[in-house]
């Protein structure tokens, strides 16, 4: 058994320990609560232009002109990681890559066989892979969650945008953490480029009879891009959020085992102590019995 | 008839009004009590919104969308 001070030194650093883990806990929650006041700030918007969108759509039965809804022949893959600048959040980066890996060995294995696939990551630790990767990098970005404003992730849209209109990409995919709640983030995929209205068939209910300005194809070449852009301010939020309660998970569980480490190292302390003293007692009791 | 304002990032009017006017892509118009409903574009200008009260408020826009229907209306709009 290690000796009495060793024990005591390792409980005074577990406890230090535990200290930084619970309040990057309860910093974590913090920032959780206000990027969740970002996410319900952005769904009345975000709805009201999916219905918009959705009820124009169908009025004009497909017949939409625009280069942001034709899907092409996937040859050129550009995938999107939505990942964090920090670490200490459990598996949340591991997640993404894993998902991302995983879909182009799936879907793309051909495309990437002949080196058509392509990474963008968004986020510190997704860059940090796709180098330790050597995987084949369009870009990174790593400042939009200094500042994650609408401004900012617009941006961001924009450049993919351009990036699939000049024909550099047939198709887009994000790989990314869905906030559910402070305890679960889902890792979902999706395609942000070409956008497709299928996957979200909801009844609008019936279209009342609108006057519409300009007109109906003018109108919905205007909210392609908007829905966009609104989509990559979503997908941006949603992964912050989830990071914040990754981290928030992650260190309450660390605090936890610090209070079990404590616990089981103080029981050795006691012991130990204990059997110090009885042996010191021993001692004398001994030497006492010898001088009588 | 009911107003509301929003962006991306926050509800930035919403209450009661007499009038409002938008900059629409087809020219600049006014909205009055029983409007039809009405879907438009709008484009970079000012909402001009005078409320119940009387109170006139004005609102740079970056271009949006507004819609009327059954004296309520919304304006998704685009700040700089």
């Amino acid at each position: 058994m290690a000796g009495l001070k060793e024990i005591r030194i390792r409980i005074a650093s577990v406890k230090s320990t535990q200290k930084i883990t619970s309040a990057m806990k309860m910093v974590a929650a913090a920032r959780l609560r206000k990027s969740q006041e970002k996410i319900t700030r952005l769904r009345p918007y975000a709805n009201k232009l999916d219905q918009v969108l959705h009820s124009i759509q169908k009025a004009l039965e497909g017949d939409i002109e625009s280069e942001l809804i034709r899907p092409r022949e996937p040859e050129k893959i550009l995938v999107i990681l939505v990942t964090s600048n920090r670490g200490l959040c459990g598996a949340f980066n591991v997640n993404v890559l894993k998902k991302t890996l995983k879909l182009v060995e799936e879907k793309y294995s051909k495309q990437n066989q002949n080196k058509k696939v392509s990474f963008f990551a968004i986020g510190k630790k997704g860059a940090d892979s796709l180098k330790s990767l050597h995987l084949n990098t369009e870009g990174i970005n790593t400042e939009i969650f200094d500042d994650l404003t609408f401004k900012n992730t617009t941006l961001l849209a924009e450049h993919f945008m351009q990036l699939f209109t000049d024909g550099t990409y047939d198709r887009i995919e994000v790989v990314y953490n869905q906030f559910k709640n402070a305890a679960i983030q889902n890792v979902v995929t999706e395609t942000f480029l070409p956008l497709s209205f299928e996957e979200e068939q909801k009844e609008t209910g019936p279209m009342l009879d609108y006057i519409i300005e300009p007109n109906s194809r003018y109108l919905i070449q205007e909210l392609i891009p908007k829905s966009l852009k609104i989509k990559m301010f979503k997908i941006i939020i949603d992964s912050f959020t989830s990071e914040h309660g990754a981290r928030m998970t992650a260190m309450h569980q660390a605090t936890d085992n610090a209070s079990d480490l404590i616990r089981e190292l103080s029981l050795h302390y006691n012991k130990a102590r204990q059997s110090a003293i009885t042996k010191e007692i021993l001692d004398i009791v001994g030497g006492a019995e010898a001088l009588k | 008839m009911y107003l509301e304002i929003i962006t991306p990032e926050e509800k930035v009017f919403s209450g009661e009004i007499k009038l409002i006017r938008v900059p629409g892509t087809k020219g600049s118009f006014e909205i009055l009590q029983n409007h039809a409903p009405i879907i438009s574009t709008l484009e970079k200008g000012d909402i001009k919104v005078i409320s119940s009260s009387g109170k006139e408020e004005h609102f740079e826009i970056n271009g949006g969308l507004i819609e009327v229907s059954d004296n309520k209306i919304i304006v998704l709009g685009e700040f700089i």
